[in-house]
């Protein structure tokens, strides 16, 4: 196996499971030829991957410095209140996985958010909710 | 005040319509002669280093090994950065261009293009460019017939701000943690899988495509003797007209920047003060600004241009908070191996977190002295500028900030 495709391997579980189970680590270290401990260490080193199974939506808000001055903070404040969870937690039905992040590459159109892999700029408190309540 | 274009253009989205006109001229030239030439254009990478890229092609050029490598470094993360982006969405051929010259003129036959896993828009849109490129002939085993071959993998971060830099994001390449490796051996003597390997930011890539496409004299002709050409600029925080503007090096001071171009501060409000190049570098007061925009200005008034990201900051905000906010950043994304940069960070975060108002001389002092342990200590560009902002607003509004011993 080419080591350079290492982490497409990782990004495949993380995008089928939602997170990267046990047994799949079991399966990528034998492939790789490198002990498992690695293969976690690995994915514990990046914050796009998961040990722990993630809402089927993710809920990523930067609060980076050019987003975080054009008030981020209360954009983050409102979906904890809606959702209910803090960073890094997921909602109770299995729906979200709220995760307040650095720099998305969006800073001239803050405040920013992803869900999933759709980007939302220029986001407002209502647009927020309206976009959290589409998601099904 | 207008933009110099030398770098943003439209791009059709075809590659039929794309005239690969740089690349033609490249190989028509022998890899000597394109490096002679990107040297003497005076480009330097824009990653935020400002490495001198024509000397970095001619070192790898004199490499002698079984394989070589090019990376296009796609992981722009730098709070403030989104040129990048901007290119890669906007101009991928220009890019892709940049990565062939770039393979060409060092004798690398495999390439990787490393983007940030957060840039699903670029990701896809480059994915296509690959295969559209792939088809065309303009990659793979004859480059446009010219028997240079080459060919390029897209790698899709995963999180992890650390990888911009050159030695982590190779680490990540094969697989491991993005941490950062000990230099030297640089990536130009042994760096993808141990082999000679020059890492290039992206706009740095695309700039020597235009370069190659118009050639050294008209870069010369732009800029200053020290920073030649032009740069894009990001301009974000609480600015009326935020964006990506390039700007010919020495024709436009940073307060032109900011007031023309962003046309002033959101609402009127005072300014408090510019970061001139993403968070990593130090801040400039209302006072600081009239300078022209170069390396060599921003490095006299005390900071750097560092990515080309220019954060406006007005008056009114908390300080501390902002401190903070970049503490926290530097915080979780340090690597970890560096043990200044892990628990330094660290131990600057709590204490400004307890502050409340009372920020003393004497916890100043500390910041101020772990900035610089970490500064000397760190091995990657991560962590010795890690304390870059929070050092310089102390030290800059350190009347406002210190509540003095006394009081």
């Amino acid at each position: 196996m080419e080591y350079a495709s290492f982490l497409e391997r990782m990004h495949t579980v993380q995008d089928t499971y939602g997170y990267i189970p046990e047994n799949e680590i079991d399966k990528i270290a034998k492939e790789f030829n490198i002990p498992r401990a690695k293969v976690y260490g690995t994915i514990r080193f990046y914050s796009m991957f998961y040990t722990e199974p993630t809402g089927k939506y993710i809920i990523r808000v930067c609060d980076s410095l050019s987003c975080h001055i054009n008030q981020s903070k209360e954009i983050v404040q409102i979906i904890k209140d809606y959702l209910g969870v803090e960073h890094g937690q997921t909602t109770a039905d299995k729906k979200f996985t709220l995760e307040i992040v650095e720099c998305l590459g969006y800073c001239g159109e803050g405040p920013v958010m992803m869900v999933n892999e759709h980007v939302y700029t220029r986001v407002s408190g209502n647009m927020v909710l309206d976009i959290l309540k589409n998601c099904v | 005040m207008q933009e110099t274009l030398f770098l943003k253009h439209r791009e059709s989205e075809n590659i039929k319509d794309y005239p690969f006109s740089a690349l033609k001229k490249a190989l028509a030239m022998e890899p000597a002669g394109v490096v002679a030439e990107i040297k003497k254009s005076g480009l330097k990478g824009r990653g935020g280093a400002g490495f001198p890229t024509g000397v970095k092609w001619e070192l790898a050029l004199q490499e002698e090994a079984d394989q070589k490598y090019v990376i296009c470094n796609g992981d722009e993360g730098e709070p403030g950065t989104f040129k990048d982006r901007y290119l890669l969405e906007g101009t991928p051929f220009k890019v892709l261009e940049g990565i062939i010259i770039a393979a060409y003129a060092c004798g690398a036959e495999q390439g990787y293009i490393y983007i940030r896993g957060e840039y699903d828009g670029p990701i896809r849109i480059f994915k296509k460019v690959l295969e559209s490129a792939r088809e065309k002939g303009i990659i793979g085993p004859n480059v446009m017939g010219s028997g240079f071959s080459f060919d390029l993998y897209l790698v899709k971060g995963a999180g992890a701000y650390v990888c911009g830099d050159e030695t982590s994001l190779i680490n990540s390449i094969e697989g491991k943690r993005g941490k950062s490796r000990i230099k030297p051996p640089y990536p130009i003597t042994k760096g993808l899988f141990d082999r000679p390997t020059i890492v290039n930011n992206v706009e740095t890539l695309a700039a020597a495509a235009e370069i190659i496409n118009q050639g050294a004299e008209r870069y010369l002709s732009l800029g200053t003797e020290d920073s030649r050409g032009t740069k894009l600029v990001c301009l974000s925080g609480d600015v009326c007209n935020p964006g990506v503007y390039e700007v010919e090096f020495g024709q436009v001071t940073l307060q032109e920047i900011i007031y023309d171009l962003g046309k002033g501060i959101k609402n009127n409000r005072p300014l408090k003060f510019v970061v001139p190049g993403g968070i990593s570098t130090q801040v400039l007061t209302e006072q600081e600004i009239d300078i022209p925009y170069t390396y060599e200005d921003i490095a006299e008034a005390g900071s750097g241009l560092g990515s080309g990201a220019v954060v406006v900051v007005a008056d009114g905000h908390d300080l501390v908070d902002l401190m903070l906010n970049v503490s926290r950043f530097f915080m979780d994304e340090t690597c970890g191996t560096c043990f200044p940069c892990r628990e330094g960070n660290r131990q600057v975060y709590h204490m400004l977190k307890k502050v409340n108002g009372n920020l003393n001389e004497e916890k100043s002092r500390i910041i101020a002295d772990i900035g610089k342990t970490i500064h000397l200590a760190a091995r990657c560009g991560l962590g010795q500028t890690s304390l870059n902002f929070i050092n310089s607003v102390l030290k800059k509004f350190e009347n406002e900030l210190i509540v003095r011993g006394d009081s």
